[in-house]
């Protein structure tokens, strides 16, 4: 039987993936590599997993860990889209320089 | 509250990570991402302390050991210039959470996060990686592209990203004052109670002349008594039930999937299967073929059908 968890320890766990989630943006935003960009993205989808079960297992209620599994799901649904478009960006133009695809606005 | 020392530890962090992201000789970068460790390590200490009594916090060593793990590697993969390196600091910042996921009695879902995302995710973004990062002078194969050493605009993210993890420290410690109340444990027995048949085959490996079912109370046939928890069958018979009769983390997360989450695990399989026809459709590579190649498969397979009739 799971015994109770103390606020404080939530808040670490909480700090943790806030962190991880932090380092993810600053990885999205700062990388220039379309790869390197959607695994940053997996980073954050980490810290976001870590808060859901912390809190799930603060609470008692396995909803928390139940909604890993959904971002399980959007991760892999996520990782296949980006890495084919990845693909298809890469023979048009043979790099994965982010910035060399800025005239796709226009 | 008081948010000061919180904010330093932030700040300190930022700047590692951003001292961390400037093209500097390895070992420097292994310093700085050290340091970056040892700042998270102190703002989660200075959190975590501030929120208990001394001596309260107890997470053990290995909290410590995996969270230092977990940033470490997070911000060495988004510092290091080469991108494989990057899939595999990341495959380490996914076994460090599993570990914290182990800590948290979410096992089910600590090997779930190894399995898919170390397994299965990060070999497809390998296999892209190999297949895309060919070097940009052939005659130099060991030399890393420029758009991979050269950050984007580094102190402007440093600040927004750690803007946004001050806002996450301010509300955590300032705010566990209305963090909802710590749930109950005894809600674990009321699932075991709707698994019926489960129930009943452990109730009769323990007592096997217990008569099922038992009487409901308060429309719960699991009491809670000063000296634990049990249940009374018709005949007035007592029976105690241990915490080994609880059921496991799994069935828990099975039984909150299946009974809470009906219509969304089926939505999660169209959102899977879209996303296999979405990257099949994209990634196709449409073939020309000439009239006579055409002309020669349609035929060949008109004959075989031929030769079947």
């Amino acid at each position: 039987m799971m015994t109770s968890m103390a606020p404080s320890a939530l808040a670490g766990y909480l700090i943790v993936s806030g962190i991880l989630l932090t380092i993810g943006v600053i990885g999205f935003l700062v990388r220039r590599n379309l790869i390197v960009m959607f695994l940053c993205t997996e980073l954050m989808f980490q810290g976001a997993a870590i808060a859901f079960v912390a809190v799930g297992r603060y609470l008692f209620d396995y909803s928390g860990q139940v909604m890993v599994i959904f971002i399980l799901t959007v991760a892999a649904a996520e990782a296949a889209l980006a890495l084919a478009l990845v693909v298809l960006l890469h023979r048009q133009k043979n790099t994965l320089d982010a910035d060399a695809y800025v005239e796709l606005h226009e | 509250m008081d948010l000061f020392l919180p904010y330093i530890a932030c700040v300190t962090l930022a700047l590692t990570v951003y001292a961390a992201l400037r093209p500097s000789p390895p070992t420097l970068q292994v310093a700085m991402v050290a340091i970056g460790a040892t700042a998270g390590g102190w703002l989660i200490g200075i959190v975590t302390g501030s929120l208990s009594s001394f001596g309260e916090v107890s997470h053990g060593i290995f909290f410590v050991i995996f969270s230092l793990c977990a940033i470490a590697a997070a911000i060495r993969m988004i510092t290091h210039s080469r991108p494989i390196y990057c899939a595999l600091h990341f495959v380490l910042v996914v076994i460090a959470s599993a570990g914290l996921l182990l800590m948290l009695e979410a096992e089910f879902m600590a090997f779930a996060l190894i399995i898919v995302y170390a397994g299965a995710i990060l070999i497809t973004y390998m296999f892209v990686l190999m297949l895309a990062n060919q070097a940009e002078n052939p005659e130099e194969p060991y030399t890393q592209a420029t758009y991979d050493r050269v950050p984007r605009e580094p102190a402007a993210s440093v600040a927004v990203g750690f803007l946004l993890l001050c806002l996450i420290t301010g509300t955590v410690t300032g705010g566990t004052s209305s963090l909802p109340p710590q749930g109950d444990a005894n809600s674990q027995w009321f699932v075991l109670e709707k698994l019926s048949t489960q129930f009943e085959h452990t109730v009769l490996d323990v007592s096997p002349e217990f008569a099922w079912p038992p009487i409901t109370e308060n429309g719960h046939i699991i009491q809670f008594g000063t000296d634990g928890v049990f249940i009374v069958s018709q005949n007035g018979e007592l029976l105690q039930l241990d915490e080994t009769m609880l059921p496991t983390n799994t069935q828990m997360v099975g039984w909150s999937l299946v009974n809470d989450f009906p219509v969304t695990i089926e939505l999660a399989g169209v959102i899977l299967l879209m996303a296999m026809f979405g990257a099949a459709v994209l990634a196709r590579r449409a073939i020309e073929l000439s009239d006579r190649e055409k002309r020669i498969a349609i035929l060949g397979q008109d004959t075989e059908e031929g030769g079947d009739a």
